[in-house]
């Protein structure tokens, strides 16, 4: 490897510095996986979450490193405030951030991307100067990673939840769910309202995307319509009437016979091809 | 058209294919079909088309080529092949087999050069001395073909030229086909080597036999011929036959059959008669009787070989004089033959050969049950209808038109032959040889064949003439025979002497008939059909004597059962002073007790042993051994059951010897109480609309279904709150419980939200609420999560799911910005509406399937068990393989229903790897549900969308486009490998079950080649939950916390339901390294991960922060390329199975580029 570096850090295009990272520190002879960074930036992205002077963009996450492993990985370059772990780079997912951990859908354990972000803006230059041949070490007596079986006795063991908590977590849900729509028939009750005519009978127009249109209309019921129409039109025609609708269909007749013989021909000259006719 | 004519002639020479405008081409290929212009080049005709990879396309036609104005010889031959045959594409098919089996000109060539050496040489036999008739010693360089056997014989006998020697048989008829093209030659012995009285005493077989040797040790001297061999005529040893085969590579391609025949009148036919004595007894047995003048037994069978001989020239005229009557009879027969072919039934001992075939459609056409404009098709079709319908055993037919006086009448040859068939002549039986049972395997294949034939549905070409139907995968039981020269006892218990004495000592064919009456009638009403294989025709060197009797394969007796009583361990009698029990006693003997029954009846019975299904199968075994042995002193040693060496590997309880059929009874019963208990709840916001099983056990095809346990507490952890078992690390894996799923729809409400995030906490709020109920009024152990609740009874696991039958639509619904609600399929909705609809329907379905065949579950499960050991599992997944192993049951053609597992599982395995995939769908009519229409539609949108369906397509009722089950898996890859592997795995597996030589371990067949990954992972045998269930039984064992013994029905803690660290460890693996690399597993047992690294993962790839994952990053100059960081992968497959890792393996270097 040719490292273009700034005395030992390896950089390599992109602006990414390959940092190393090693599972244990019992293990010195153990292979290492390769770890890229580079300090987060944007353009389009405004998120506070992810300050753009402050925030590591971490590459190639293995599995076993969750959010606090990678804390405490990258706190030997100074105070991490928050560590995000997604299977993408890009915005963080919005949607799941209000529902319950119960109810969240299980990502894939793969390798991952994190940003991580420090305190200060000199932590992310510290990372970025880091030299490769200095492995970081995910687990450490203090902080050791669960993996294999303890891991997933564990995971067994989370899994059972009281009902009751369960309950309280529905519960919580409906209640916001409840007032949510509630707010929602109540808005759209004014807005009905709006439309109707006040005591001198004006009648307020607003230009509303939803229009004024009542019903709500649905791709099916269009569907419907049409195929309605469709058939008042067949009805309407006359089948083998005119002598040349009757010569119509026997023409019909001799080209879907043609087809078909066209077809079973094929079939046949595939099945010799695959010298299928041997009976034995 | 003048322009296109010029076309047309260029293509013909210049101008090279691609270059042709395409509509010239059509009309080409439109006009070939008229048969006005014939393709010179034949590889040419291939090529307009058939694509290149063989795969069906649809067909385009331009709209002038579909409307131009037709001729008159095309709409005739359109409307012939619409009328005629059910299409066209039967007829062309027909033209294809035909020119197929034919023989070609160059054959001929070879054919008649050959003769005509052969026959030149033959005039010129020297002619030796007179002398004895049993002195060989002239005979140098030969044997006799014969068993010189007594060995007194009497008579004078010298060699001398033929009188004549001419082409016999098929060959001259033109009906011989390919392939073992075999001559008929027929040397006719001169009337002064035979002597008028040597019918009696086997001396006219005797001087035919050794003219035989005759001409062998003369025709040694002939440089053309190759090799040489004895062989003998439909098994007979007293019509011995010389093969000859050329010289030099053309040497397997044709066979010389010399026969060695009297002058056509040298005998009187009258002197046969079935009921006359050519053999006399004092003769046969060298003992000389006291009481004389009698004429001592008829000997039927030995008079029809004799006068057989004087009649090969008379019936080849007789067929001539037929055949040129009508233009279609050669390909008719041909057809037949090669039907008759695949069911084994053209050769060996009392055969259905081609020259009966021949005989039958003269007859056919002699009397105008056949027109003689007809075409091979229709022959072929009326020949079927002919054998089906008529029952030659009762009402034989006869050739012959005004037969001599002296000739035997129909009820004589009844009297005397088990089927009749008289020649023209009136004398001779053609069908001597045949037994009962030949002939109704006949007529059962005969109906059959007619029955798939009208059905539209069945490519009745393909199932009935290019199928072979060995007798190992037609019939449920197969049971073999062996050491044959045991038969010879049984000839004597049977006394059997005369028929001995008839039959010229072979006591194979003496007893056979016995033997299949006797099992025919202990049998009963247990089997629909009985059948056995035809001894083969000897074939043995001409320098060496004749093989024994004893030495012959063994015989294959095929039974079709009847599920109903097949298995009944009951065999109930008349009742004690009923006249008929004495004749029950005699047919069972000691085992035949009298036993009073529960209706008050006391009556004769024999009672069998067996109490689970296993056990069950082999009560047939028994009942064969038993009467076999109390009637014809065949040990229990001679008979081998070919059918329950399969049973081993889906054995769930190896104590009491259970393949599961009890155990997956059970689970439904207690599912059954379930339902009931689910639907009588009260209290519930909403009533329940339906309860549905979606899991396999529930439709009786779980590989090794669920058993309930009875659980040791103190081998787990306890959860503080007394939620429920937690598993312990220091222990070994727990017992593996499996959750059977429950789907419970909710009745639809104006109060369901219509949001699906809302919906799932609703239907965590039911999940709740059932389980609280369950456990008030049931006091069931009850556990319930977002997604299902887990119900802990009976020592069962059940996961019951609430669903709400408008979720999909939910998920499926969008609003477009005018404000139009549109409905957009997304991969969410479909996998919901698999799981909550598709699953469950299927499952009930097939449940309604296993109550029809009884061996349905067996069937699934052998062919699962066979997936998942040979890592295919996941791949073809346990719904498609369902789906596959029904298809079975539901179109067995050219088959009938599986009635046994292990035949069902070899037809599982033939239909995966013979299956054309690639060109068909798969449809499986579930209930009927699917009309003809319905398949032929299938069919055209399968061909004219074929790149975008799945590479296995399995069409069903509910299913007709998408093929659900194969949607995702198996791969182009994976599905060539499966059926290699089946292909394989049958050969294998068919060769150890019908040669008893071999050694016997089916388990071959089970165990996965490994020699293909490039590295394995090796788990703890104690961290793997279904170690018991491996292929090879681990000598180990181990506690896996629970307790012999009845599980209480409910209450108790929760267990650990569906904790499984092997399929959490290859979830794991699969999630990180998925893109990289293939894991292979049995989910049974297996303690071996298998990975093949992707064929493409080790090209160095361009750095890109979305191709970075477990890669490591190589500078080549200026630009950095990514390549998958191997070493550390390893690192992390024993990093992620912490605890579960035993070592890894690897196999290749293949990372060191």
């Amino acid at each position: 490897m040719a490292p273009s570096a700034n005395k030992d850090a390896c950089v390599i295009p992109g602006g990414f510095t390959v940092l190393s990272l090693r599972f244990s520190e019992d293990d010195s002879a153990a292979a290492l996986h390769q770890v890229c960074v580079k300090e987060h930036r944007v353009r389009s992205e405004s998120n506070t979450h992810r300050p753009a002077d402050r925030t590591l963009f971490v590459l190639n996450v293995p599995p076993y490193c969750t959010q606090s492993v990678l804390s405490g990985v990258f706190s030997r370059f100074g105070v991490v405030e928050s560590v995000d772990v997604c299977v993408k780079p890009g915005a963080a997912d919005s949607s799941a951030s209000g529902v319950c951990e119960l109810f969240r859908v299980q990502e894939p354990q793969c390798f991952r991307v994190a940003y991580v972000v420090f305190r200060s803006a000199a932590s992310v230059n510290a990372a970025k100067r880091h030299p490769l041949h200095d492995p970081l070490i995910a687990s450490t007596a203090e902080r050791p990673v669960r993996t294999g079986l303890r891991k997933w006795i564990q995971q067994y063991s989370g899994s059972l939840v009281k009902a009751s908590s369960l309950q309280a977590a529905v519960d919580q849900f409906m209640e916001e769910f409840d007032t949510r729509k509630q707010q929602e028939a109540e808005r759209l009750q004014q807005e009905a309202e709006q439309q109707q005519e006040d005591e001198e009978g004006w009648v307020k127009v607003t230009k509303g995307s939803r229009g004024a249109k009542a019903r709500p209309h649905t791709e099916t019921a269009n569907q419907r319509t049409l195929q309605k129409e469709e058939k008042k039109k067949q009805r309407k025609e006359l089948l083998n009437f005119y002598s040349w609708q009757h010569r119509n269909t026997q023409r019909e007749h001799i080209a879907e016979l043609r087809k078909k013989f066209e077809e079973d021909k094929q079939r046949i000259a595939v099945l010799r091809a695959q010298r299928k006719f041997k009976p034995y | 058209m003048k322009k296109k004519r010029k076309d047309l002639t260029l293509t013909e020479d210049t101008i090279p294919e691609t270059e042709v405008p395409e509509s010239s081409q059509k009309e080409e290929a439109m006009q070939k079909k008229t048969g006005k212009l014939r393709s010179k080049d034949p590889k040419r005709k291939a090529k307009d088309t058939v694509s290149d990879d063989g795969v069906l396309r649809p067909v385009k036609l331009s709209k002038k080529e579909l409307y131009k104005a037709p001729t008159v010889e095309e709409l005739n031959q359109l409307k012939e092949a619409e009328n005629l045959f059910h299409c066209s594409l039967l007829k062309m098919q027909m033209e294809e087999l035909l020119k197929e089996v034919a023989l070609s000109e160059h054959r001929k060539k070879l054919v008649d050069s050959f003769v005509q050496q052969v026959t030149e040489f033959l005039d010129c036999v020297p002619e030796s001395e007179v002398m004895e008739l049993n002195d060989v010693s002239w005979l140098s360089r030969v044997e006799v073909p014969f068993f010189l056997v007594p060995a007194a014989a009497t008579g004078k006998f010298h060699m001398e030229a033929p009188a004549s020697v001419s082409l016999v048989g098929s060959y001259p008829l033109g009906t011989c086909i390919k392939p073992r093209v075999c001559v008929d030659l027929a040397v006719i012995i001169p009337s002064s080597v035979l002597h008028p009285m040597d019918a009696i005493n086997q001396r006219y077989p005797r001087k035919r036999a050794l003219y035989l040797a005759g001409l062998a040790q003369h025709l040694s001297f002939l440089k053309a011929v190759g090799s040489m061999s004895y062989s003998c005529l439909h098994g007979n040893r007293l019509r011995p036959v010389l093969l000859v085969k050329p010289s030099g590579k053309d040497g397997d391609k044709v066979t010389l059959r010399i026969h060695a025949i009297p002058p056509p009148d040298f005998l009187k036919p009258s002197r046969f008669h079935p009921r006359k004595n050519n053999v006399k007894t004092e003769w046969f047995t060298g003992v000389a009787k006291e009481e004389q003048g009698a004429a001592g037994p008829a000997t039927p069978h030995y008079n029809s070989t004799v006068l057989g001989d004087h009649l090969p020239l008379s019936h080849l005229q007789f067929l001539s004089a037929v055949s040129a009557q009508c233009p279609a009879f050669r390909e008719g027969v041909a057809l037949l033959k090669v039907w008759l072919r695949h069911r084994e039934l053209d050769q060996g001992a009392g055969c259905f050969c081609g020259f009966h075939a021949s005989m039958l459609m003269a007859y056919l056409l002699s009397t105008h049950k056949v027109g003689k404009t007809m075409n091979a098709y229709q022959l072929f079709r009326n020949a079927l209808h002919f054998l089906a319908s008529t029952d030659l055993t009762e009402n034989g037919i006869t050739l012959a038109k005004n037969p001599d006086s002296k000739a035997p009448a129909l009820p004589e040859f009844h009297a005397a032959f088990s089927v009749v068939f008289v020649d023209p002549s009136g004398h001779l039986n053609l069908l001597a040889e045949m037994t009962t049972f030949t002939y109704k395997q006949i007529q059962h294949e005969a109906s059959l064949s007619l029955k798939f034939w009208d059905d539209p549905t069945v490519d009745g070409f393909q199932t009935l003439l290019m199928t072979p139907k060995s007798m190992i995968r037609t019939y449920d039981n197969v049971f073999q025979l062996g050491e044959l020269v045991k038969l010879q006892a049984s000839c004597k218990k049977l006394s059997l002497l005369n028929e001995l004495m008839d039959h010229s000592g072979n006591y194979v064919q003496t007893a056979l008939p016995f033997i299949l009456s006797l099992l025919k009638r202990g049998l009963g009403e247990r089997i629909h059909l009985l059948v056995h294989s035809l001894p083969p025709d000897p074939e043995w060197s001409v320098k060496s004597p004749p093989p024994k009797h004893k030495d012959q394969s063994p015989l294959n007796i095929g039974l079709l059962l009847n599920l109903e009583h097949a298995l009944s361990v009951l065999e109930r009698g008349p009742p004690a002073d009923n006249p008929k029990a004495a004749e029950f006693r005699q047919l069972w003997g000691s085992r035949s007790e009298l036993r009073r029954f529960q209706d008050g009846a006391i009556t004769e019975a024999v009672l069998w042993s067996g109490s689970s299904a296993c056990d069950k199968r082999l009560v047939l075994l028994e009942i064969i051994t038993h009467l076999l042995h109390l009637h014809a002193d065949i040990p229990h040693s001679c008979v081998r059951f070919v059918g329950g060496q399969l049973d081993d590997v889906i054995k769930v309880n190896k104590e009491l010897c259970t393949t599961g059929e009890e155990e997956s009874l059970k689970v439904v019963q207690s599912y059954d109480d379930l339902s009931r208990k689910l639907w009588q709840l009260e209290g519930l916001p909403l009533s329940i609309t339906s309860v549905q099983g979606a899991h396999q056990a529930l439709r009786y095809t779980q590989v090794f279904p669920p058993v309930p346990v009875r659980l040791d507490y103190s081998f787990f952890d306890r959860k503080k709150n007394h939620l429920g078992l937690v598993p312990r690390e220091d222990k070994p894996c727990p017992t593996y419980i499996t959750p059977i799923k429950v789907i419970v729809h909710m009745e639809g409400s104006g109060k369901w939200p219509s949001e699906q995030l809302a919906i799932r906490h609703i239907k965590a709020a039911f999940h709740i609420c059932l389980g609280e109920l369950l456990t008030k009024h049931h006091n069931y152990k009850c556990h319930a999560k977002p997604n299902y609740v887990d119900v802990w009874k009976d020592g069962l696991a059940f996961r019951v799911e609430v669903a709400y039958h408008r979720e999909p639509h939910i998920l499926r619904e969008s609003l477009t910005p005018e404000g139009m609600l549109i409905y957009r399929d997304n991969a969410e909705a479909q996998a919901l509406e698999l799981e909550t609809q598709h699953k469950p329907f299927l499952t009930s379905t097939l449940h309604g399937l296993q109550q029809q065949h009884g061996c349905f579950g067996a069937v699934c499960r052998l062919a699962k068990r066979w997936l998942a050991s040979q890592f295919l599992l996941e791949d073809v997944r346990e719904e498609a393989a369902d789906l596959i192993v029904a298809s079975l049951f539901l179109h067995p053609a050219p088959f009938t229903p599986p009635s046994s597992p292990q035949v069902g599982f070899l037809r599982f395995l033939h239909l995966l790897s013979s299956f054309d995939w690639k060109n068909n769908p798969l449809i499986v009519n579930l209930n009927g549900k699917l009309t003809v229409a319905d398949t032929t539609d299938i069919k055209n949108e399968f061909v004219s969308s074929r790149e975008s369906l799945p590479t296995m397509f399995i069409a069903s009722p509910n299913d007709k486009k998408v093929s659900i089950w194969t949607k995702k898996v198996p791969s182009v890859q994976m599905l060539q490998r499966a059926v290699m592997l089946a292909a394989e795995s049958l050969r294998v597996l068919e060769n150890q079950l019908i040669d008893s030589s071999q050694k016997q371990d089916v388990r071959v067949v089970f165990r996965p080649p490994l020699d293909a990954y490039d590295v394995l992972i090796h788990l703890i045998p104690q961290q793997v939950p279904l170690l018991a269930k491996a292929v090879d039984a681990p000598a180990l064992s181990f506690q896996q916390g629970t307790f012999k013994g009845e599980p209480a029905t409910s209450g108790g803690a929760l267990p650990v339901i569906d904790y499984n660290p092997v399929q959490l460890y290859l979830s794991e693996l699969r999630d990180a390294f998925g893109d990289l690399a293939l894991f292979f597993h049995d989910p049974f047992g297996g303690t071996v991960i298998a990975v093949l690294w992707k064929p493409n993962a080790f090209e160095p790839r361009p750095f890109k922060t979305s191709l970075m994952n477990a890669r490591r990053v190589e500078m080549n100059g200026d630009v950095a390329t990514v390549v998958p960081n191997v070493e550390a992968i390893l690192q992390d497959f024993r990093i992620i199975g912490e605890g579960l890792v035993k070592k890894l393996e690897l196999r290749t270097e293949k990372w060191v580029v």
